[in-house]
């Protein structure tokens, strides 16, 4: 079987599931543990494309990612727990104040 | 090389005003009113004397062009505003400051008491000081800076007591006319700086002799038009003897030296523009000629005496028009000034009679025989009255008889018309001469008050004033005059070869001399007039409330009905204003404006029920937006 079919099954699956995670679950870290498995997705396939294309450019990307991801995990968790403190739980459900 | 002696006249001739101005504004006013005079007539003074030193100057056949500043700088365009004192500047220059100076010390005597006593000084002096500041202007956008300073400054004044709603309506009127003779000139200046780039008065000239473009007309239009509403002619004049609702002092200053001279002088300035023009002198002529003998007319009919001064002063102005008009401007120049002596004495005088009756104006009603109680105010009315009417060897007798030549050689309607006037002037001053001052009517009565001759800071100033204008016709001050007008329009490159009489003379300008035909057609129009005036009052001294009430007192008081036609036009333009205003505005334009924001806001509204503000569905949303643009990447 061919490597890069299993990585493009592996990573969908795990960019899909992690987009699933992140629309249909309310809890706020439930949500931002899909945005990292979404992120995690999109590093392995870059890293297999890399190797494919001979493309050191797309290891600099994401070698970006990872750094982005990790700032976004402290800004997140930092909100979430703004939030979590402001007594309304951790659930996206009640973060209504954009209610028209 | 500019001597020094003329450097600081320049300087004084601004700064006098401009320091007595502040310095009355921020300490006088506030410290102590009652002496705001004080340091305004003290810069009336030095403004005398510059003038005096300005008047030598350029008598010796100078010219002086100044820079002072260019503004609105913008690549090779600016206005470059400076002073030119030349001949017509300096030479009516001379008789404003004078006359002006001697107004200004008339009215810190008419004014003690008066609650504005410091506001009417200050407002008085700044009239004064945009006068001089119109003639000395460089540059035709500087002209109408003053132009519109002298307008705001008549309004102040003619409002001046503003609990009066005649005074106010006076105001409005007075403003709201000249706004519309401005427009003119706007459109006028406006047409210079597209047609010559430059509004400066030399430039416009030259380029004028170089070659008159189709603008020509359109300018020096706007410029007349302009002219006749500063200067009272019709179809504007209506303003004027409204104007009479200021203080007595203001009509003086404002009928004798600072506004409606400033009319004739743009004409005076302009003729280079004008001339070119053909038929438009004509115009001139004419229009000034039919508002003379129609404004003589007038003022042989009206009660209230600064009224009939009034509608004399109109009639002036057309006569001086009419010299305008037939290209003698030193004619025009010269009778500006002998009137600017004799009706600013017989106002002070009409001030006189005012102040002995306590009142703002007075009534020939209330009148007559006042030469017991007030001889000197009579013996100085008499004299500017003698020089009104233009009998021998009083200055109007020579200033106006110049004019009725010119009329007289330019023939035709004009030389009749001309005698005309000749007949009405004498008719309506010794009319209200009589009855003013002369014969005991049993239809006049003085409902009790006793008036009384004002004391000698009254009667100086007129006496100064009546002595000039007695004087003024000697020959050296004719000569004089029309020395300064040829001089200072020398520096004019086309002039000389487009003027007519003054200014095609090769050497020197000779003393224009007397006409004996038409001085003696004038003389005994003159003495026919006052002989009429003298039976319809004293002989027959009942006429003047007999003819009143019917048809005549509706044409005279309608001024032959023109005064209905402005009123209908006033009607048409304020309808419109409240039509424009009220229906086009706010029930259909406003109308239509809020009727589509009603519909953004019932949109928004619709449209914000279905935001609930969960972070899911906008993730929702996210994802379809970011679907449709993968979508179109792909394709």
């Amino acid at each position: 079987m061919n490597l890069t079919a299993v990585v493009w099954a592996t990573t969908g699956s795990l960019f899909a599931i992690g987009l699933a995670v992140v629309t249909f679950r309310r809890q706020l870290l439930a949500m931002l543990l899909g945005l990292e498995l979404m992120l995690a997705a999109v590093n392995v396939a870059l890293v297999h494309h890399a190797g494919l294309f001979d493309d050191a450019e797309a290891l600099a990307v994401v070698a970006l990612v990872i750094a982005v991801a990790a700032a976004e995990a402290v800004v997140g968790l930092a909100l979430i727990l703004r939030v979590r403190r402001s007594g309304r739980g951790a659930d996206a459900s009640v973060l209504t104040e954009l209610r028209g | 090389m500019t001597p020094p002696e003329v450097m600081l006249a320049v300087k004084v001739l601004f700064g006098a005003p401009v320091a007595a101005i502040l310095f009355g504004f921020f300490v006088m006013r506030r410290v102590k009113p009652e002496w705001t005079h004080l340091p305004i007539l003290a810069s009336c003074a030095a403004v005398t004397a510059a003038a005096a030193c300005l008047a030598a100057y350029t008598t010796a056949k100078h010219c002086l062009e100044l820079p002072v500043w260019t503004w609105a700088v913008a690549g090779d365009w600016g206005v470059a505003f400076g002073l030119r004192i030349d001949g017509p500047s300096s030479a009516i220059l001379a008789m404003v400051a004078f006359v002006g100076s001697l107004i200004h010390v008339y009215a810190a005597a008419y004014m003690k008491g008066d609650k504005g006593f410091a506001r009417f000084f200050l407002v008085f002096h700044l009239f004064f000081l945009a006068m001089i500041g119109l003639l000395t202007a460089n540059d035709y956008l500087q002209l109408y800076l003053f132009w519109e300073l002298v307008g705001v400054s008549s309004y102040l004044l003619i409002g001046f007591w503003y609990h009066k709603e005649s005074a106010r309506k006076a105001a409005l009127k007075a403003f709201m006319t000249n706004r519309i003779g401005d427009l003119g000139f706007l459109i006028a200046v406006l047409m210079m700086i597209y047609a010559y780039r430059s509004t400066r008065l030399q430039t416009v000239y030259e380029f004028m002799a170089a070659k008159p473009s189709i603008y020509t007309s359109i300018i020096a239009l706007g410029l007349v038009w302009a002219a006749f509403a500063k200067s009272a002619q019709w179809p504007l004049y209506y303003w004027l003897p409204d104007a009479m609702e200021g203080p007595t002092p203001t009509s003086a200053l404002m009928h004798a030296a600072t506004m409606v001279t400033a009319g004739v002088f743009l004409l005076i300035r302009s003729w280079p523009i004008i001339s070119a023009v053909d038929g438009l002198p004509q115009l001139i002529a004419w229009t000034g000629a039919l508002t003379s003998l129609g404004a003589a007319i007038i003022a042989g009919t009206k009660k209230d005496i600064k009224r009939i001064l009034a509608y004399s002063t109109v009639s002036h102005l057309g006569l001086m028009m009419l010299a305008v008009g037939l290209g003698e401007l030193g004619t025009a120049a010269y009778h500006l000034i002998v009137h600017g002596f004799f009706k600013a004495a017989l106002f002070l005088c009409a001030g006189n009679i005012a102040h002995a009756f306590h009142q703002s104006t007075a009534n020939v009603d209330e009148t007559g025989g006042l030469r017991r109680e007030m001889p000197f105010t009579y013996g100085c009315f008499l004299a500017a009255a003698l020089s009104l009417a233009g009998a021998p060897l009083f200055a109007g007798f020579f200033s106006k008889d110049a004019i009725l030549d010119a009329a007289w050689h330019h023939g035709g309607g004009l030389r009749v018309i001309g005698m005309l006037i000749a007949f009405g002037s004498a008719f309506y001053i010794f009319r209200m001469l009589f009855l003013v001052f002369h014969g005991d009517r049993k239809e006049q009565s003085r409902g009790g008050r006793h008036p009384h001759e004002a004391g000698p800071e009254f009667v100086l100033p007129i006496f100064a004033l009546s002595f000039g204008a007695v004087v003024l016709g000697h020959g050296s001050i004719r000569e004089w005059v029309s020395n300064l007008m040829t001089y200072g329009m020398r520096g004019v490159p086309m002039v000389l070869i487009r003027l007519k009489p003054y200014f095609d003379l090769p050497g020197e300008p000779a003393l224009p001399a007397l006409n004996w035909t038409v001085s003696a057609f004038g003389t005994v129009l003159a003495l026919l007039g006052a002989g009429a005036a003298y039976y319809l009052t004293m002989v027959d001294s009942g006429w003047d409330w007999r003819w009143r009430g019917g048809f005549a007192e509706a044409v005279f008081e309608s001024d032959f009905g023109y005064k209905i036609i402005v009123g209908w036009g006033a009607r048409a333009v304020s309808w419109t204003a409240r039509f424009t205003g009220r229906v086009l505005d706010k029930n259909w334009w406003d109308g239509l404006l809020e009727s589509s924001s009603d519909v953004l806001r019932e949109a928004g509204n619709a449209l914000a029920s279905s935001a609930q503000g969960r972070v899911n569905d906008y993730l929702w949303w996210m994802l379809a937006g970011s679907a449709v643009l993968l979508g179109r990447v792909l394709r």
